[in-house]
């Protein structure tokens, strides 16, 4: 699996849906992802008939006596998009807290004037994507 | 940096809503005693066999499954999620678990049908009545062990 970013999965919105549907379960119903992510009944219908579009979620429709259930689950495709996108994510955060920590350090060593001043900056260079976001 | 706390936050938010998900992943009050029952009859399965020994296990047994596949029909339109299929194999996470259950109801049915034999009815009630506690113990700590798997997720977060 490579790290990468998908732009399609990438607003909060989509992250969440794909995240949650790359949880571990088969399938989710509607009002299940709905109350997971937090979202409304109408965002939750658009951003999913996107990622449909894309070829990312499957959706099956049926009903249990008048009331219409629809299911959610990724397909192979989308699964492998989400993973590259959530390792991307996970590097990035590794990246930051690595950055701050070695800020945090370099401020906590006593004030060595005659030392050059290169070791504050931070060792870990964030990745080239960041900006893209 | 605007856009990294974004997307640190965006991940942060994920864990959460992962963790949401976890908890709808809860038994409903039918469904526990669905399962005691089924256990229950399982457990009586020696004693019947005792009493009627013309009684074959698979006019037992069959029915016994099909109120399983029911009742997980059941449990997941009630939570709205769907988890797979868990075999003795996979995923290797719950698998201690699941050998747990197997072999707990195997020995207790043998168990009791031996000391049935031997006449020796209240241990073997005993046996079936902590069988029956067991088994929902390790029920329930398989339940627990798919809402850890939903909490950590399939990704990299």
């Amino acid at each position: 699996m490579t790290a990468k970013l998908d732009p399609l999965i990438h607003p909060i919105t989509r992250l969440s849906i794909c995240g949650l549907l790359a949880a571990g379960a088969d399938w989710i119903e509607f009002a299940a992802l709905r109350d997971a992510a937090g979202i409304s009944d109408s965002v939750l219908s658009k951003q999913s008939r996107v990622l449909e579009d894309a070829g990312y979620v499957e959706v099956r429709k049926g009903a249990i006596g008048r009331r219409p259930r629809t299911w959610f689950r990724l397909t192979p495709e989308g699964r492998q998009a989400v993973e590259g996108h959530l390792a991307w994510l996970a590097q990035l955060e590794e990246a930051v807290s690595a950055s701050a920590r070695d800020l945090q350090q370099a401020r906590s060593l006593p004030d060595d004037r005659d030392q050059p001043h290169d070791r504050d900056e931070p060792r870990h260079v964030l990745p080239p994507l960041l900006g893209s976001s | 940096m605007g856009d990294v706390a974004r997307d640190q936050a965006a991940l942060e938010l994920l864990r959460v809503q992962r963790s949401r998900l976890a908890d709808q992943m809860r038994w409903p009050w039918w469904y526990q005693s669905g399962l005691a029952m089924m256990y229950a009859l399982v457990f009586a399965f020696p004693f019947i066999s005792r009493f009627d020994p013309g009684i074959r296990v698979w006019p037992f047994l069959l029915p016994t499954l099909a109120v399983a596949c029911l009742m997980q029909w059941g449990l997941t339109r009630a939570t709205g999620i769907k988890v797979g299929f868990r075999n003795l194999r996979f995923p290797a996470s719950g698998r201690p678990t699941r050998i747990a259950i197997v072999a707990v109801s195997l020995g207790a049915v043998f168990t009791e049908a031996s000391l049935i034999r031997k006449d020796v009815i209240v241990p073997a009630i005993v046996i079936a009545a902590l069988a029956l506690v067991a088994e929902m113990a390790l029920q329930q700590a398989a339940l627990r062990g798919i809402r850890e798997e939903l909490r950590g997720g399939g990704g990299a977060a």
